[in-house]
């Protein structure tokens, strides 16, 4: 797995690439949290190359969630292929976190 | 000389010439080990076998068998493979060396030697000794607490499976290394109704067991006999969500009237039920609306409830993710296509039959490859 982030105009942008599941949901945890330090409010996680999703992968995502909404933020996920959105909207996730199409509707949804 | 080593350890001194083996005596006193003498091959295999030392400095040069040979007879032998060898030889070509190494030994060192480095050299090897031994026990410790955590696991289960009315119950369920939390079980509801719950805690060992035992004494603890399967997940979601943070768990909830044979479901993250229909000889995943996972945040809106009605000879399975997510040793997935053909499978009939298909199939699958996650399997074939 990688994690690629970057800023740009006030969008932290996580691109995580590979599979999140219970051995590099850790470290993903980790630069998510990271990421997160400077009070940012907006998050743009880019899954165009996330292969695999498990439930602890949900978990990281849910995490970042969770802490947006305590600071009034907000959070979309983008580019998500048919396998790992098939994955996302089983478990009832869609109801939780916003998704959209590319990483331009994205940052649409983040204004 | 400053003390390097602690009284319980040891370093057995290899060496046929007596004053050599009193010069390495005398350089080595004082850091603090044991130390124990061996003249020969022959008795330093011997005393390596007995006392287990912690080190052990080799001469190579020796009459019988010489310290190649030991090196080669301590590495074959389970209770001294692991005790780390320095050759301290005066053969210095680098072919000796590296012949001494690729036998297993951890350094070489030329005679005559500097008695500073020798014991620098013990140092290092020492420490790495000793944390390796360290990382060791404490790799079996936490095996031996997931091994107990699956055991708790399995205690939590129920210990039968009803017997039901025109519809015939089996289980297949497997804990993995990982300790994953899955859980399921079967209440009896008034009027001949049957409540089904299979769900699956989030993360593995403790946690994931806690959050599981918590859903098994909240489910047998339910005050209503009732026969809505949304009030059930409202239910568990009001107490989850209480402990379950950063956690959840997935789950899906099915009430059986077994009278009219039909099946309300109610799904919180579950993957899909899926249903064999009989006549059609077809199996698919049923169409479950459902909501998100227990544990997370209370359910603001309605909880959908789908119904479907179950013929004779219809098959009915609710599993959890780790069956369908099993992965083999090229990275593929088992995945849902091949689990509903398997379902849907002629060669066997009852439940108990259809269970074992399945799991042969997924172990041929798998391969080499263990299971990372629980495996839970419900299915009910309507008479």
């Amino acid at each position: 797995m990688e994690i690629i982030q970057k800023e740009e105009n006030g969008i932290v942008l996580i691109a995580i690439n590979g599979r999140l599941d219970a051995d590099t949901s850790p470290e993903a945890e980790k630069v998510v949290k990271d990421a997160l330090k400077d009070q940012t409010t907006r998050i743009l996680f880019n899954l165009a190359s996330l292969e695999y999703l498990s439930s602890a992968g949900l978990r990281v995502l849910l995490g970042a969630a969770k802490e947006m909404r305590r600071r009034d933020g907000k959070i979309v996920l983008c580019a998500l292929n048919a396998f790992v959105k098939e994955i996302f909207e089983v478990s009832g996730f869609q109801s939780l976190i916003p998704i959209a199409d590319s990483v331009e509707s994205g940052i649409e949804l983040l204004s | 000389m400053e003390k390097i080593g602690t009284d319980t350890e040891s370093i057995l001194l290899v060496d046929d010439n007596p004053t050599n083996l009193q010069v390495l005596f005398q350089t080595l006193d004082g850091v603090g080990c044991k130390l124990l003498i061996a003249k020969n091959g022959e008795m330093a295999l011997s005393i390596a076998g007995k006392a287990r030392p912690d080190l052990i400095l080799l001469d190579i040069m020796m009459p019988g068998i010489d310290g190649y040979e030991v090196c080669r007879q301590l590495k074959s032998v389970p209770a001294t493979a692991d005790i780390p060898v320095i050759f301290l030889s005066a053969l210095g070509d680098t072919g000796d060396k590296v012949k001494g190494l690729q036998l297993g030994a951890v350094d070489y060192i030329t005679k005559p030697f500097q008695p500073d480095e020798v014991i620098a050299r013990v140092n290092t090897h020492l420490t790495i000794h000793r944390l390796k031994r360290e990382v060791e026990s404490r790799k079996d410790q936490l095996e031996h607490e997931l091994k107990v955590v699956s055991e708790v696991q399995q205690k939590l289960l129920p210990k039968q499976l009803p017997a039901i009315d025109g519809f015939k119950l089996a289980v297949h369920y497997e804990t993995s290394r990982y300790a994953g939390g899955d859980y399921y079980d079967i209440i009896a509801l008034p009027d001949n109704h049957w409540g089904i719950l299979i769900a699956d805690a989030e993360g593995h060992s403790a946690p994931a067991a806690v959050l599981m035992a918590m859903t098994c004494a909240l489910f047998r603890a339910y005050p209503d006999a009732d026969t809505d399967p949304a009030k059930m997940l409202r239910y568990l979601n009001e107490h989850l969500c209480k402990v379950a943070e950063p956690s959840f768990m997935t789950a899906l909830y099915a009430v059986y009237d077994a009278n009219q044979k039909t099946m309300r479901m109610a799904r919180a993250g579950q993957p899909l039920p899926m249903i064999y229909r009989f006549l059609e000889k077809h199996a698919i995943e049923f169409p479950c609306p459902g909501v998100h996972p227990l544990g997370i945040e209370p359910y603001g809106g309605e909880i959908p409830v789908t119904e479907t009605k179950l013929e004779a000879g219809d098959r009915f399975l609710v599993y959890t993710d780790g069956v369908s997510e099993r992965f083999n040793t090229e990275g593929d997935i088992y995945g849902e296509k091949r689990l509903l053909r398997l379902l849907a499978t002629d060669s066997a009939d009852n439940p108990q039959d259809v269970l074992a298909a399945i799991m042969a199939d997924i172990e041929r699958f798998a391969g080499q490859r263990p299971a990372d996650d629980d495996q839970a399997l419900l299915l009910g074939t309507a008479a």
